[in-house]
């Protein structure tokens, strides 16, 4: 008994409608044509753009865990890691209040904290952009880095 | 051959395949913004492709396992989980080959974090070598599935049917 691709092909067919009709209908779904870390309300900058912010004296947040932070950041940024955010937000606030803009950073791709920190500041009343890709596109956009140890 | 055409063996790769992958894909089914987050995580592809991958990935895991438990169209669905192991190994090969860090490979659970002391330990969740072991094994078995002639059981041998060649037995 050989193996008959068009059933091959039909059970590949009707996973694949299944799956986008349980993420239409399910109420569970996602919004498929968008990075599914967006919410309303999160804003992005990509890495060129930040960078101009950057140099008109944009205040930079890190999200990841502070040991991250220790070991190099983007130039001028204060550690504001997601976990531990409630403790590390009175240190920062009062640099907050003075900034003009406000960018939040973490490691990119799947990483979400930059997106929890911002909408956490947006809840305290604070306006946060959130760097497209985090560090692996700032890195990539050959933009610099502080690498000197922090304690 | 002769263990892997036994047609009990075929039986019970049938239903620990199907059941494994059945198994895999309710929760990812039930959660599909935190399955699609452990897709981006791997890096393998951008946003949206890695949307569309999770939203119809469990289904396909999902129809595979129930056809395989079923034993209907079990060559064709053997092949379909053989496609999506050989699709997991590469990507698997990819993260391990860039360094990346995927504490959960969102194989079977997405639940974003699990205690140390939990069960199943944290080294079964990641991307790592307990991953590609466990899935060339599956693929093997899903290939025996697919390409193994089955021997015939007691019953169908007293009972010759034109599909057997009596030469083989």
């Amino acid at each position: 008994m050989p193996v008959d691709w068009k059933r091959f092909i039909l059970i590949l067919a009707a996973g694949a409608s299944l799956g986008f009709a349980w993420n239409a209908f399910s109420g569970r779904g996602i919004v498929l044509g968008q990075s599914v870390l967006m919410q309303a309300g999160d804003e992005l900058v990509k890495a060129a753009d930040a960078k101009g912010l950057l140099d008109k004296g944009a205040l930079f947040l890190d999200a990841r865990p502070r040991d991250f932070w220790r070991m190099s950041r983007i130039p001028g940024s204060l550690s504001l890691p997601e976990e531990g955010f409630d403790k590390a937000f009175p240190e920062v606030e009062e640099r907050l209040r003075r900034a003009s803009t406000i960018v939040v950073y973490c490691s990119g791709y799947g990483c979400e904290a930059s997106h929890i920190v911002a909408r956490k500041l947006r809840e305290k009343g604070f306006a946060a952009a959130i760097l497209d890709e985090g560090l692996p596109a700032w890195q990539d956009a050959q933009l610099p880095l502080d690498t000197e140890p922090r304690p | 051959m002769t263990l892997l055409a036994n047609p009990r063996v075929q039986l019970a790769l049938r239903l620990l395949l199907g059941a494994f992958f059945v198994y895999a894909s309710l929760d990812k089914i039930a959660s599909p913004a935190g399955f699609a987050k452990i897709v981006y995580q791997w890096q393998v592809a951008g946003p949206v492709p890695s949307n569309l991958v999770a939203a119809t990935l469990p289904w396909v895991e999902l129809v595979a396992g129930l056809l395989l438990i079923a034993g209907v169209w079990r060559r064709e669905a053997a092949l379909v989980i053989a496609l999506l192991l050989v699709v997991f190994l590469g990507a698997a090969a990819s993260v391990l080959a860039r360094g990346i860090d995927v504490q959960n490979c969102g194989c079977v659970s997405v639940a974003k974090e699990a205690a140390l002391s939990a069960w199943p330990p944290a080294w079964t969740r990641g991307v790592g070598w307990f991953l590609v072991v466990r899935n060339l094994l599956m693929l093997a078995g899903a290939l025996a599935i697919a390409f193994v002639r089955r021997a015939p059981t007691e019953a169908e041998a007293s009972q010759p049917t034109p599909e057997q060649e009596p030469s083989r037995a």
